[in-house]
């Protein structure tokens, strides 16, 4: 056979090397995915509306507490308890999967496999495998290191991490915390982070990691204004700073075709978008923008001196930060949880994880597209481009407003 | 009764990290006590239902002053400048005269009228648009003009040396 696949070099051809191995391999493959994902959407439709679900578990409790006289604040404590540990479990499940699609869709772009082993199907176990290394690692304290600061670095660096997941709503009724100010809530308590990135550059006693933690904290600060000013005109145009009113905001079509999401509005939507999702990538501090680990310059940055749990925590708080990221874009810019046109039939929640692993997947894609920028023109870049594009696309959007209801 | 015990909780983390600011050598470590102290204050505008006013408070002074601040401690001077004295011996007369200031104002508090209940506060972010924007707006104004000149005379400070 003349045909030669790249890895014929290893060694004799087996089956599945051969063209017609390949092919059936590949078709054996999307028929999985496919048949995976069918049944994921089956068995979501099947479950319905988790909101609705759990309203109806209440109410039947609050008939058992009225029957055997429990105490009255019995309902109230597991109306509270059940979505934050929800939410604390959900955090914590957020980057094991992400760290996987990342390695996925890293190896992928590079036109190699990946972990392919642990967990026997596509290397889905990888992240668990790595997660049990990191927790059986030693954990090393620098010598001259400033114990206290160095110890609770990654706890303030991913605590706020947990609470922004509050206000998200995962589908419809599915906020832990409808907030008032959940768009403001979510980019202040993010911009906590910063802190624990500073105190792990003081805190290690270590020029590299003070480096990383000046660069970071440069860069997250400067790039946190033009953010939240491209999210004003979507604020403007919702009247409303909480999500779950900017999710109702976008709800509807455009001639029947086109939904009201945010993104579809002319220039305002896109420019603004553009603005949201370049600053939202800089604040995870993710190439292009990560200056603040540069492994070729400051060795890993503000996390060199960090082993084991500790430093899975700095890790783990970048991912949560990708999903946040995407998952206020995706309420924000792409509808939520609002469905897509002719699939009304699909649960609101798998809307929304759909929109934000799409997100995610542009985050991903980011990563192992771009060449990491330089110090000085990372700074250029947010303070002589987007910060003026952003400002003036608020004008635009309050000229708009001045001409249709002035 | 845990109204009360949130609002001793959070007066702790007020007062004693903002005594440690003044107190503790390490310039660093007052910073992150600052940060600990303006969350607790934070705390308090959550407890009054001032939520606007919280997320805001996060936002500006916890993490984005204080992080100048720390920036600023990690830029400056060699590490013997990071350790020093922070108190000259006019302390003494100096917590004489905050002493005074606390209890004129514990004095003048008494005569303000309290909020009526503290459950019975709604959102707070569309009322102080409303009132910035329309019976404000002077003041408002007027303000943001007085934080650009600064900004501006802040540039020309700090470009004064370049052109010589």
């Amino acid at each position: 056979m003349s045909f030669q696949t790249p890895w014929a070099v290893l060694g004799p051809a087996v089956p599945s090397q051969t063209p017609e191995g390949i092919r059936r391999r590949y078709q054996r493959s999307v028929l999985l995915v496919l048949f995976l994902l069918g049944a994921v959407v089956l068995a979501s439709v099947w479950l319905g509306e988790p909101a609705i679900r759990f309203e109806a578990l209440m109410s039947r409790l609050s008939e058992l507490v009225a029957r055997k006289g429990w105490p009255w604040w019995v309902p109230d404590f597991v109306r509270l308890i059940v979505p934050c540990s929800l939410i604390l479990i959900f955090v914590q499940l957020v980057p094991v999967f992400v760290l996987w699609w990342e390695l996925k869709v890293a190896a992928h772009i590079q036109v190699r496999l990946g972990p392919m082993h642990v967990g026997l199907w596509h290397g889905w176990a990888q992240p668990l495998a790595d997660g049990l290394k990191l927790l059986l690692k030693e954990d090393i304290v620098p010598a001259g290191a400033d114990r206290w600061v160095h110890f609770l670095a990654p706890i303030v660096a991913f605590v706020p991490a947990y609470v922004c997941y509050a206000p998200i709503p995962f589908g419809a009724d599915m906020a832990a915390a409808d907030l008032d100010i959940g768009v403001l809530f979510v980019l202040g308590l993010s911009g906590l982070t910063v802190i624990g990135l500073l105190m792990a550059g003081w805190g290690s006693n270590n020029k590299y990691s003070a480096l990383g933690g000046l660069r970071a904290a440069a860069q997250v600060v400067s790039y946190e204004v033009p953010r939240v000013i491209s999210v004003l005109p979507v604020v403007m145009w919702a009247g409303s700073l909480s999500l779950s009113q900017i999710m109702a905001a976008q709800s509807g079509l455009w001639g029947g075709v086109i939904p009201k999401w945010f993104i579809f509005y002319p220039v305002i939507g896109q420019v603004s978008f553009l603005i949201y999702l370049i600053c939202a990538v800089a604040e995870t501090n993710r190439v292009p923008f990560d200056i603040a680990e540069a492994e070729s310059e400051l060795v890993s940055g503000f996390h060199t001196e960090y082993s084991g749990m500790k430093f899975a925590f700095f890790f783990m708080a970048e991912y949560a930060y990708v999903f946040l990221g995407s998952a206020l874009g995706a309420v924000l810019f792409l509808g939520g949880a609002e469905p897509l046109p002719l699939m009304r039939w699909l649960p609101t929640y798998v809307v929304f994880f759909g929109k934000t692993m799409f997100l995610v997947f542009v985050f991903i894609w980011f990563r192992w597209t771009f060449p990491r920028l330089r110090v000085d023109r990372l700074m250029d870049f947010c303070w002589k481009f987007l910060l003026p594009w952003s400002l003036v696309n608020v004008l635009l959007a309050g000229l708009v407003f001045l001409v249709r209801w002035g | 009764m845990i109204e009360m015990a949130v609002f001793a909780l959070l007066a702790v983390l007020t007062i004693v990290p903002a005594a440690l600011v003044v107190t503790v050598k390490n310039i660093f470590h007052a910073a992150l006590f600052l940060v600990l102290s303006l969350t607790g204050v934070a705390g308090f505008f959550a407890m009054l239902g001032a939520d606007f006013l919280f997320v805001v408070q996060i936002l500006l002074y916890a993490g984005g002053i204080t992080v100048i601040l720390l920036f600023v401690v990690l830029l400056s001077g060699s590490p013997k400048d990071w350790l020093i004295r922070q108190m000259n011996e006019q302390w003494l007369g100096a917590l004489a005269a905050s002493a005074v200031f606390v209890a004129v104002l514990a004095g003048l508090f008494q005569y303000l009228p309290g909020p009526e209940s503290i459950s019975a506060v709604g959102p707070t972010t569309e009322l102080l648009g409303v009132l910035l924007l329309r019976e404000m707006v002077l003041p408002f104004e007027a303000v943001s003009l007085v934080l650009l000149a600064a900004l501006v005379g802040a540039v020309l400070f700090t470009r004064r040396g370049e052109g010589k």
